[in-house]
């Protein structure tokens, strides 16, 4: 039997090694998860989403663990732009050069700091794209805000677009809204070369002995295997509705944990898939994930891996 | 001190057994490491932790699941906990940990279960322990509660490498009931220990902090010859960090957050600390930046 199937894809115009990226916010800048995983061997990576100004972040307690899942409300802390490309630039630089599609995650408050964070980083060769985070659930002004009115979603893809010049835009889908499939539309229209989905859920934890709720920011942003079967169901409502007749791939995410997981998504419709909160427990678990999908497809006798995108029958 | 090196390994259970002999509340696990993961854990220093995984082990028969967190163990477990240290030892190419735990939740009750002869999945040593300034002539460690295995590491650390170092620890807790070691035993060098309980069921009456604060003005020991290590409730760190901070005692925190990797990605574990000559306030992460702050630091 041949043990040697080939598992990469092509992504955007991008030839991967493998259909596995790490999910912002879950994998910091890479750096700090050198010590725990191979990081020569991702597919993709998704740098945690930079500001144009460093932002604090929310109070403690930021996270708690759910019944199949955890909240977060980070709030978008991060160093800014201008320590993201003095500090974390040289080591994404590296994995780049090792074959990884490194993406940069973007957020701001204004369509023009979304546009000037990608400006800034669009001629960087160890960049391959960029993911517009239209959909964190924890921040006041941006985030969600901008990911909900299909509008508002095709003005900044275009926006963001022109700025990405030659690189790849992704944007980031918020699960909650009343048709997931229109704000793809309006991505794919304003010009959005790749689709990620999806973005945490809004929920709440509340604690019954002081009856406040478990996180200072009151609500935070649901992952893990609980918000698995929603998310395959929106990879393939929007595979179905919008991406596939345009031929724009999707970046599966939602739960994963395991190689069934992603090739889950992958029958749904997703081109690659991204692990988020399975990070947290197994660091290395997209190394994992990337073996087990190359183990299936050879008991399935697949020859090519995009055989399984969108075979939902 | 220097950094550790740090990785995913597996240790072995050695053994897993209440750690006061009464109550089912404090336990103390031995883990037993070979290998790269050996020499990680050998080079790990007092105030360090580790990240374990509980999401495969067992609960304990239904009978023994206390009736407080029934409810909780009907969840899965998701994240991993992170645990410090009451002891390190070597013992030819091994290694010897030993973490002493309290059962909170459901992961922890979890851990009871293991036994002699499992395997665990651990991430470690994480974090920045205590450090150790030459020019000290006193360290004064105090603990609060479920506070003291770093500091009992730390104890057993100063008398084995730093023996010019006069130490003396408080070790304070609410009751008797709530120490999580045996009183009369902080550590397993001969040190003099003051125990004091909220209720005055053991030792002194009243707060550590209290007793604390009343050492110091007796002493007359020169402020700058001392260093204040503590761990345990954040009332409790920030009354400690007040006294330090008052009377310009060197004083190192160990914080506590709820974790989700251990490792700096997740950017759960957020501590407050103040920008040294600014009126700003900055969120450092208690698993990499710290789990010790300088006590100047905290925002309490």
């Amino acid at each position: 039997m041949n043990n040697k199937v080939d598992i990469s894809v092509e992504f955007a115009g991008l030839k991967l090694a493998n259909p596995v990226f790490l999910a912002s916010g879950t994998c910091g800048y890479a750096d700090e998860l050198a010590d725990f995983m191979d990081l020569n061997r991702l597919g993709g990576f998704i740098t945690k989403s930079i500001t144009l100004k460093p932002r604090k972040g929310n109070p403690d307690p930021r996270i708690v663990e759910t019944d199949a899942g955890m909240l977060n409300a980070i709030g978008l802390a991060n160093i800014g732009l201008e320590r993201f490309t003095k500090e974390k630039l040289p080591i994404l630089r590296k994995m780049s050069a090792s074959g990884t599609a490194v993406f940069v995650s973007a957020a701001g408050e204004t369509i023009e700091e979304y546009a000037a964070i990608i400006e800034r980083l669009s001629e960087e060769k160890a960049i391959a794209g960029f993911e517009l985070n239209i959909s964190c659930p924890n921040v006041k002004m941006g985030g969600i805000s901008f990911g909900t009115e299909p509008a508002t979603v095709e003005e900044i893809t275009e926006t963001a677009k022109k700025a990405a010049g030659e690189k790849i835009l992704m944007v980031k889908l918020a699960p909650a809204v009343t048709d997931i499939s229109a704000i793809a539309r309006a991505a794919i229209d304003g010009g959005a070369d790749a689709l990620s989905l999806i973005n945490t859920f809004t929920a709440m934890v509340i604690d019954i002995e002081t009856a406040r709720p478990a996180l200072a920011n009151r609500t935070g942003g649901l992952s893990g295997p609980a918000i698995k079967p929603i998310a395959v169901y929106l990879v393939n409502k929007v595979y179905r509705e919008a991406a596939q007749k345009a031929n724009i791939p999707i970046l599966g995410m939602g739960g994963i944990r395991t190689a069934s997981d992603a090739i889950e998504f992958m029958i749904a419709g997703a081109t690659a898939v991204a692990v988020g909160t399975g990070n947290f427990l197994e660091p290395d678990c997209a190394e994992k994930i990337a073996d087990g999908i190359g183990k299936y497809c050879v008991r399935k006798k697949l020859i090519k891996i995009s055989e399984l995108v969108g075979s939902l029958k | 001190m220097k950094k550790a090196n740090k990785g995913q390994f597996w240790g072995r259970v050695c053994g897993n057994k209440s750690a006061t002999g009464k109550g089912q509340c404090f336990y103390k696990i031995t883990l037993e490491f070979e290998g790269q993961a050996a020499k990680a854990f050998a080079k790990a220093v007092p105030g360090q932790f580790a990240e374990i995984d509980l999401s495969k082990t067992s609960l304990p028969a239904a009978e023994k699941i206390p009736e407080g967190l029934k409810d909780a163990c009907k969840r899965d477990i998701i994240l991993r906990r992170p645990f410090s240290f009451c002891d390190i030892t070597t013992k030819g190419n091994k290694t010897i940990v030993e973490i002493l735990y309290c059962v909170v939740g459901p992961a922890s009750l979890r851990m009871t279960t293991l036994k002699a002869g499992d395997t665990v999945n651990i991430i470690g040593p994480l974090g920045n322990g205590f450090s150790i300034p030459k020019d000290k002539k006193t360290a004064l460690l105090v603990s609060g509660g479920m506070g003291s295995p770093p500091l009992q590491h730390l104890a057993d650390y100063l008398v084995k490498n730093n023996p010019k170092i006069n130490v003396l620890t408080f070790a304070g807790a609410r009751t008797k009931e709530h120490f999580p070691f045996n009183p009369k035993r902080f550590t397993k060098q001969k040190i003099e220990t003051i125990i004091t309980t909220d209720d005055g069921s053991a030792g002194l009456k009243g707060f550590v902090s209290e007793h604390l604060e009343r050492w110091i003005e007796k002493s007359g020991q020169k402020e700058s010859e001392m260093i204040i290590y503590a761990c345990g409730p954040e009332a409790m760190l920030a009354r400690v960090a007040e006294i330090a901070n008052s009377s310009n005692i060197e004083c190192q925190i160990s914080m506590e957050r709820r974790m989700a990797c251990g490792i700096g990605v997740c950017q759960g574990c957020a501590v407050e600390c103040r920008l040294e000559g600014s009126s700003e306030t900055v969120y450092k992460m208690c698993c990499t930046d710290g789990p010790v702050f300088d006590a100047k630091e905290v925002v309490f």
